[in-house]
């Protein structure tokens, strides 16, 4: 747990950076800057506005915490804020919001997402660790264009008892670093079975070391050359400590990418079907209305990319298309794990965590939805399977952050922090702010 | 004619399905939870005991031992639905193909299923109100097979079925809500949510009039959804709610599969037991079947008859005590009863609160009067045997075989009355 003296301005200069750089929706005014806790917007801290960046969870605050968050506080870690994020998850920029986080290392360009305001407040805050939030890969994208250490365990080793749910067969919460060392400190407090989460289970965590890095050649196209050069620099520095460097063909690698869209967007699609308008959140103002019209308007605070994952993912699950669409992925993911897993025996799998730096945010804006989608395909394999993964700042160009990004087995997810808290003994990072 | 049902029952569990909320409120809206009202962050967690009730059920109803159980979300849209989807079953169902023995066929049962109960929606005029205690109650669906072919024989299964439930600690006093599936013809007409026998009687029987005068003019029956209207006693088209494609089942990603745990409680079917008790003691099996098909107390007890006298005794006592509504005897107490029915006595209210409070029974005045009779002329007769009596066992009992003997006696009655008549002689 990192600690240092007691800042009586902290909050008030957090406050002052939040308004450049727009990473978190809550403050809690009474932080001083000792070992501090940052939380996502989707999981629930109580008593503080937990909206999962919608607009129709406006003014939602749970009664409970999330029991990350509980084991953070019981550790004595302190709740500094929550951090933006991408409505209920469903982005790559963090620009699917209200709040839009930008870049510490370029304010035109984005933070990544979906945990955008995770990722920015590791990057400006010291003694902090930030408690984020997975589904496709947004622990290691925002991570990557931040520049810091982002870490995305085993499915089922935190409890997701607090969190609001994107899609549940594949959320992890995870934790984001300035160091691997903070992050493991973090995931030895809040790891382990849960009696509110009956998929999250005690299962023993490893440290199995490997000196051998698979490449998939499958996931190497489209990879921006500066993003290349300096994932290559990396490979030679890693074979100069002892590594060898393999490669692999997987050909059905190529449909993770539908398969994770059809699976998280059907459980989206049921997951979002509570918010009415009257129980909790934005609270509908006309109950005079017919139920389904009171209904409908209270959905209507949903941005664009909810209402797309909510009508795609009700088809992919309706009786006469499920066979082809949702039953299919699911067996498709069993293929890929058990293809991964067996890759993963003796070895871990290597990539860049992203195909380009973080992208200007007019320029994110303007990409095709296929374009933007495809912007994970190096984080959707791992997130698809529940395999732990960890993206680590890797070198830089034109001062914009590249982030590497390794898989291991199930389970092995210590041998990932061991992997990064070598390699911070030979490269070091870069920060802006130093909050 | 066809007839299928889908009985809901709730499962008498301290708390509910997915949470640790109370089953037995009764202040609306006094047990809800996040987990129960859905709120965002809320996630499931199975209570075991449901699964064991669940279990007790599918067993009893002879169904295929289910491997694994799971859970699925079954989507629409609707206020009592706090997550707008209902975690129920599909693929891996507590069981299938059961089934229910009545006396003229076995009505199949297709499925058996757990499943949330919605929560209660109160309509006042002008306005609703939501009670949400209800929701997140265990709920245990029956579904059969198109088998029952006329209202004799849906009496019986529901109280066979009833009976089912009633053995494995279901509480059958809450009333069953049933979706009816009828069909005359070709069409098949759906009644949802029928709440009660009786209603479900009458709704059968009006759609089977209905069906059959559609029949006879010449008219076709639609296929459709209708509900009842109890004031009316009449069932009235309905708009469909959600079709299975509108529902858009998907694996309830937020739980696991679950083991069906196993169990070695007794299965006891009562209208078995009736055939064979009948059979094997020639009582009425409708007598009989009629004092067991609800009452554990009644089965404990019959469970002691050795003969065919016996057993008849047994009947006229659990009759009685039922007559005088009377129960908790246990087993003791009921023997008691059965010696005191056996010697003859006259059984009724205050002997059995006698009983039951564990006083002395004499046994009845004109019974213990022709004993005094018989012991006065013994005594008369065997003078100088009697002098010492009480050094004297084997002449006390001598008297008391003799009179035992004569007059058919429990000799643990002569004895007392013996006792008495010589104390009082002496003191004379
Ligand atoms: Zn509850």
């Amino acid at each position: 747990m990192p600690t240092t003296k007691p800042n009586p301005k902290f909050a008030e200069e957090l406050s002052k950076l939040n308004k450049k750089l727009n990473f978190m929706s809550v403050i809690n005014s009474s932080a001083n800057g000792k070992s501090l806790f940052s939380v996502k917007d989707n999981l629930c801290v109580k008593g503080f506005e937990s909206r999962a960046g919608s607009k129709i969870l406006s003014g939602y605050i749970p009664p409970f915490n999330a029991t990350a968050v509980q084991r953070m506080l019981d550790s004595g870690y302190e709740f500094v804020g929550k951090t933006v994020m991408d409505e209920f998850g469903f982005g790559s920029f963090g620009t699917n919001t209200d709040i839009v986080a930008k870049n510490p290392f370029d304010e035109t360009r984005v933070a990544g997402g979906s945990s955008s305001g995770a990722a920015v407040a590791t990057a400006v805050i010291k003694n902090h660790v930030a408690i984020a939030e997975s589904t496709g890969g947004s622990i290691s994208n925002p991570a990557s264009f931040c520049g810091v250490v982002g870490f995305t365990p085993t499915y089922g080793t935190i409890s997701r008892y607090g969190l609001i749910d994107y899609a549940n067969s594949l959320d992890k919460v995870g934790v984001m670093g300035r160091r691997a060392a903070d992050i493991r400190a973090a995931f030895d407090r809040i790891k382990g079975a849960d009696n509110y989460d009956s998929t999250c289970s005690d299962s023993k965590i490893s440290s199995t070391p490997t000196k051998k890095l698979m490449i998939i050649e499958q996931l190497m196209k489209g990879i921006d050359s500066k993003v290349l050069s300096s994932f290559d620099l990396l490979l030679s520095k890693m074979q100069g400590m002892g590594y060898k460097v393999e490669h692999a063909s997987l050909d059905i690698i190529d449909k993770a990418i539908p398969a994770y869209y059809i699976i998280s967007m059907a459980e989206a699609s049921t997951n979002l079907a509570k918010y009415d308008g009257y129980k909790y959140g934005e609270q509908g103002k006309d109950f005079t209305k017919k139920y389904n019209d009171f209904f409908c308007d209270a959905r209507s605070s949903f941005g664009i990319e909810a209402k797309r994952r909510i009508v795609l993912g009700t088809f992919v699950r309706s009786a006469s298309v499920k066979d082809k669409y949702y039953i299919k992925a699911l067996k498709f993911r069993t293929a890929l794990t058990s293809k991964l897993s067996s890759i993963l025996k003796d070895s871990f799998l290597i990539s860049p965590t992203m195909p380009t730096v973080a992208p200007k945010i007019d320029e994110a804006a303007g990409l095709s939805l296929i374009k933007a989608y495809s912007m994970d395909s190096l984080t959707i394999p791992p997130n698809l399977s529940g395999l732990p993964h960890i993206s680590f700042p890797c070198g830089y160009a034109n001062g914009m952050p590249i982030g590497a990004q390794l898989i291991s087995s199930h389970f092995n997810d210590y041998a990932l922090l061991d992997f990064v808290e070598s390699w911070e003994k030979s490269f070091k990072y870069e920060f802006k702010y130093n909050l | 004619m066809k007839i299928g049902l889908e009985v809901h029952v709730a499962l008498p569990t301290k708390s509910k399905l997915f949470c640790a909320c109370s089953t037995d409120a009764t202040e609306p809206n006094s047990s809800i939870c996040p987990i129960c009202m859905g709120f965002p962050g809320s996630k499931p967690m199975l209570n075991r005991a449901a699964l064991d009730y669940a279990s007790n059920v599918s067993r009893t109803l002879g169904c295929m031992p289910a491997q694994m159980v799971s859970f699925v979300r079954k989507v629409y849209f609707y206020p009592d639905l706090p997550k707008s989807y209902q975690i129920t079953q599909l693929q891996e169902p507590v069981g299938v193909d059961g089934s229910v023995e009545i006396s003229s066929k076995k009505v199949k049962i297709r499925r058996i299923q757990l499943e949330e109960d919605p929560a209660k929606i109160i309509r006042e005029s002008g306005y609703t109100l939501m009670d949400f205690n209800r929701s997140g109650i265990p709920l245990l669906e029956i579904v059969t097979e198109p088998d029952i072919a006329s209202e004799e024989e849906l009496r019986e299964f529901l109280g066979e079925l009833r009976s089912i439930l009633y053995y494995v600690g279901i509480n059958i006093e809450k009333e069953l809500k049933v979706d009816l599936n009828i069909s005359l013809s070709k069409a098949r007409v759906e009644v949802k949510n029928v709440t009660g026998i009786r209603n479900l009687v009458d709704a059968a029987n009006y759609e089977i009039k209905r069906q059959t005068e559609l029949t006879s003019k010449g008219k076709e029956v639609v296929q459709e959804t209708r509900s009842y209207n109890e004031a009316e006693v009449r069932t009235e088209s309905s708009r469909e709610k959600e079709s299975d494609e509108e529902y858009g089942f998907i694996f309830e990603p937020d739980l696991t599969s679950y083991k069906l745990p196993s169990s070695n409680a007794k299965v006891v079917l009562a209208s078995k037991v009736a055939r064979e008790y009948s059979r094997k003691y020639g009582a009425k099996e409708k007598t009989i079947l009629e004092l067991i098909q609800f009452d554990r107390e009644s089965y404990a007890l019959m469970d002691h008859a050795k003969d065919k006298a016996e057993m008849q005794k047994i009947i006229a006592v659990i009759e009685l005590l039922k007559k005088y509504e009377s129960t908790g005897i246990g087993n003791e107490k009921f023997e008691e009863l059965l010696e005191i029915a056996k010697s003859g006595a006259q059984i009724n209210a205050e002997l059995i609160k006698k009983v039951k409070s564990g006083q002395r029974v004499e046994t009845s005045s004109v019974n213990l009067q022709s004993i005094d009779k018989e012991i006065t002329t013994m005594i008369k007769n065997h003078k100088e045997l009697l002098k010492e009596y009480e050094k004297n066992p084997k002449a006390f009992n001598f008297i008391v075989g003799e009179v035992a003997a004569k007059l058919k006696a429990n000799p643990r009655d002569v004895a007392i009355r013996l006792r008495a008549v010589l104390e009082k002689g002496f003191k004379d």
